[in-house]
């Protein structure tokens, strides 16, 4: 028994060296490679100056396209949107991005995204390897009742969001391969349709109010950044689609380009494709030209 | 529970210490704990499911006492067809009541009746289709005078609950597990340090291959119609791999499991994939069942006694019953069915017991006509799981329609799972190798360098795990 208890032991030692060996490995790559998503690319930066900063789901990746608006406006324009981002996500991405950079007009997506205030895609993913940074620590440990385990359990926090910082992503990193996505531009078009197109369910009732959406508009004012907060298209199958309307109720100042786009515009009922985009960003454009900050 | 959990991560420590430090001086103490801790174990899923799995243990152990005492044909006829019609009425209740109910309907509206009758939301107990089929033997064996029938309750308890094996098999016979049960077991280092070299690597097959494959398997039958045909081929051979990972990876930490407390499991997998006809797979996949179907009822049907016509009728029905006993759904017993027409060739050529040996034993590589063989074999398998896996047989056909319209525009697909689909080969490739290597032992930790390849399996538990999605084992709803 003597053997196998000694074997056992000297087993779940080496168990736990590895973790904390492929903890400290993978920590070190994703800090010292080049940017391969929005997340990594926006702490990578420093001292710049961004004129226009899309923020929002991938209602924001797929909608603006990046160059054409810069061409309308002339202006510095960065899209980093993110799929499956919720406003608690885009709050983040702003305090990370106020912190070293500058930054004149953000452009804020809202729409059934007004009923969620917590974490999702962003900061459970990309954001694990920063847990050492003190803007994302003190973002995420309000957000997750499991923040100490993501802290201090070596590699949990990448064995549980294997599909985007586990050993594939890893090996890209470490080989510096260059992402899908340019992350410095980051419109990420849809092409085609798929028809038929299946509608999404609006809520049928709104939020009283968004905590985080608040704490969005408060940093934009004390940093003198002016925040355009509009919402993108949705194809005709959309149900209760009057909820934009109680939303334009809750914020007066919203831009509604929800409606109004063919069918034919869509990759999906609440993604627009690449000629949508183009269509969708130049409306968005004229919709908000006289508001832009120099 | 699932032996991929912190739940057992916690379980099976306890119970180790409890069973070999306290309980070790007093043989059915040791079998009570045995019982509590299977009970504590399957009722960790719900505790309703303890009812069905105390009265079938009752049932047969009660059988098989009045089996020894009865002396009429007659009388233990009507025993042992008491406990086939209760173990079998169970789990024709649970598992098929729906699937006869909707095809009566089905069948009776083609005729221009309609009946009225509402399927019952059942929840099929987990591990049913297993533990049914072990107490069956048992009253079997008994009834044929090949077992005697236990008297201690205790024994024959933990005999049908047996934790490792009791969800998901292997289908234990009495006459291996039983008389473990009856004797004091003494602790063997080198069959637990070989337990849980066992354990370590069905781990490795569930956490890594299997649950790998099944993200990208079920995304590409998931958007089967928007695939080309590399993807529908890869689909098909991911979810092969996943289910033999799946599968045979549980019966390894079951196995392994099992040695830990000095009791021996029979082997379920003998590396099925390198098999050289699809007899040679059948008698290396599930061998448990396959011997059960095999010994209770191919044999009582005539076997291969009377002729070719006899043997093939036998052989169609084994297949039929095995495909459903998977599962209350026509693509099983479709499945069934193809696995009886591949067999079919063999049986009339009387070639079904060509290939008895472990292939290119003693030799690095296989011949190229082994190699040919193992190739036609692993296609024809993989072609009789996508009805395994499809949700209905018309999406089946569809599947291998567009498979093999050879349309191969757009090249490697990019998923929307943010994978090409042939990412996962690589993986596939290299597992493939492992096991080829490993194929005249139980798994790959023998031989030079076993600390490193420990080392290695579990950088790879670690590292290519999947944890965001803990997945239930796929035979655990059969």
């Amino acid at each position: 028994m003597s053997q196998f208890i000694k074997y056992l032991f000297s087993t779940l030692l080496l168990i736990i060296g590895l973790l904390y060996l492929c903890d400290f490995i993978y920590t070190q790559t994703y800090i010292n490679s080049n940017p391969r998503n929005k997340l990594q690319y926006i702490i990578s930066t420093e001292d710049e100056t961004f004129d226009v900063v899309f923020l929002g789901s991938s209602r924001v990746a797929n909608h603006v396209d990046v160059k054409l608006f810069d061409s309308l406006s002339h202006k510095k324009t960065i899209n980093l949107g993110v799929e499956g981002a919720g406003l608690n996500d885009n709050l983040l991405q702003l305090k990370l991005l106020i912190d070293k950079n500058y930054i004149s007009n953000i452009f804020l997506q809202v729409d059934f995204n007004f009923e969620n205030t917590s974490p999702s895609n962003i900061s459970i993913s990309e954001a694990m390897p920063f847990l050492r940074n003190d803007i994302i620590k003190n973002h995420l440990k309000d957000n997750f009742i499991n923040f100490k385990k993501l802290e201090y359990l070596p590699f949990y926090r990448y064995a549980i969001n294997d599909p985007k910082i586990g050993f594939r992503e890893f090996s890209f990193s470490i080989f510096n391969k260059k992402p899908r996505i340019n992350p410095s531009i980051g419109f990420t078009p849809k092409f085609g349709n798929r028809f038929p197109l299946k509608g999404k369910n609006l809520s049928e009732t709104i939020k009283q109010n968004n905590s985080v959406l608040d704490e969005i508009i408060q940093i934009c004012k004390k940093n003198k950044i002016s925040l355009t907060l509009y919402t993108s298209p949705f194809c005709s199958k959309t149900r209760n689609i009057d909820y934009i309307n109680k939303l334009k109720i809750k914020i007066p100042g919203l831009i509604d380009l929800s409606k109004g786009y063919s069918d034919k515009l869509f990759f999906n009922c609440g993604h627009l494709n690449s000629e949508g985009a183009k269509i969708f960003t130049t409306n968005l454009y004229t919709a908000t030209k006289n508001n832009l900050r120099d | 529970m699932l032996f991929n959990s912190i739940d057992f991560a916690i379980f099976l420590p306890i119970f180790f210490i409890l069973y070999w430090f306290v309980a070790n001086k007093n043989l059915k103490f040791q079998n009570f704990l045995v019982v509590l801790a299977s009970y504590l174990f399957y009722g960790w899923w719900d505790w309703r499911f303890l009812i069905l799995i105390i009265f079938s243990t009752i049932v047969d152990y009660s059988i098989g006492r009045k089996l020894i005492s009865e002396d009429t044909k007659f009388k233990r006829k009507i025993l042992l067809w008491t406990s086939i019609i209760v173990n079998l009425g169970f789990l024709g209740f649970f598992k098929y009541y729906n699937f006869f109910l909707d095809n009566f309907i089905t069948a009776f509206s083609f005729f221009g009746t309609t009946i009225n009758a509402s399927s019952l939301n059942i929840i099929l107990p987990v591990g049913i289709s297993f533990y049914t089929f072990q107490t069956l033997s048992y009253t079997i064996d008994v009834y044929r005078n090949k077992l005697e029938p236990t008297k201690d309750y205790i024994a024959f308890s933990a005999f049908v609950c047996f934790f490792p094996q009791l969800v998901a098999g292997p289908i234990e016979r009495a006459t291996n597990l039983l008389p473990q049960f009856n004797r004091k077991r003494f602790f063997d280092n080198q069959k637990a340090i070989d337990g849980l070299h066992l354990i370590l690597w069905g781990l490795f097959k569930k956490i890594v291959i299997a649950d790998s494959c099944a993200t990208y398997a079920n995304e590409i039958f998931s958007e089967y119609e928007s695939m080309n045909s590399l993807s529908l081929a890869l689909g098909a051979i991911y979810f092969s791999f996943q289910i033999y990972g799946d599968f045979s990876g549980y019966s390894d930490i079951a196995i392994g499991t099992s040695k830990l407390f000095g009791i021996d499991l029979m082997r379920n997998f003998k590396f099925p994939y390198f098999s050289r006809d699809i007899a040679e797979f059948w008698r290396n996949w599930h061998i448990s069942l396959s011997t059960w179907f095999r010994d209770y009822l191919y044999i009582p049907l005539g076997g291969s006694r009377g002729g070719l016509k006899m043997k093939i009728r036998n052989t169609f029905i084994i297949f039929l019953v095995s495909g459903f006993w998977h599962g209350a759904n026509w693509t099983f017993i479709i499945w069934g069915f193809l696995n009886a027409l591949y067999f079919l060739p063999l049986l009339i050529t009387n070639n079904n017991r060509n290939y008895l040996d472990i292939v290119a034993k003693g030799r690095v590589f296989p011949t190229l006509k082994e190699l040919i063989y193992m190739l036609t074999t692993f296609s024809l398998t993989v072609i009789a799981w996508v009805f395994f896996r499809a949700d209905s047989i018309s999406i089946a056909i569809n599947y291998l329609k567009k498979l093999f319209s050879f349309n191969f525009t757009n090249g490697m697909q990019y998923l929307s799972i943010e994978r090409y689909a042939p990412e996962l080969i690589i993986l596939i490739i290299f597992f493939v190798i492992v096991e080829w290597n490993s194929r005249e032992n139980e798994h790959p930790f023998f031989g030079k360098w076993i600390y490193l390849k420990i080392v290695f399996t579990l950088l790879g538990i670690i590292t290519l795990g999947v944890y965001s999605d803990v997945t239930d084992f796929i035979y655990f709803q059969f």
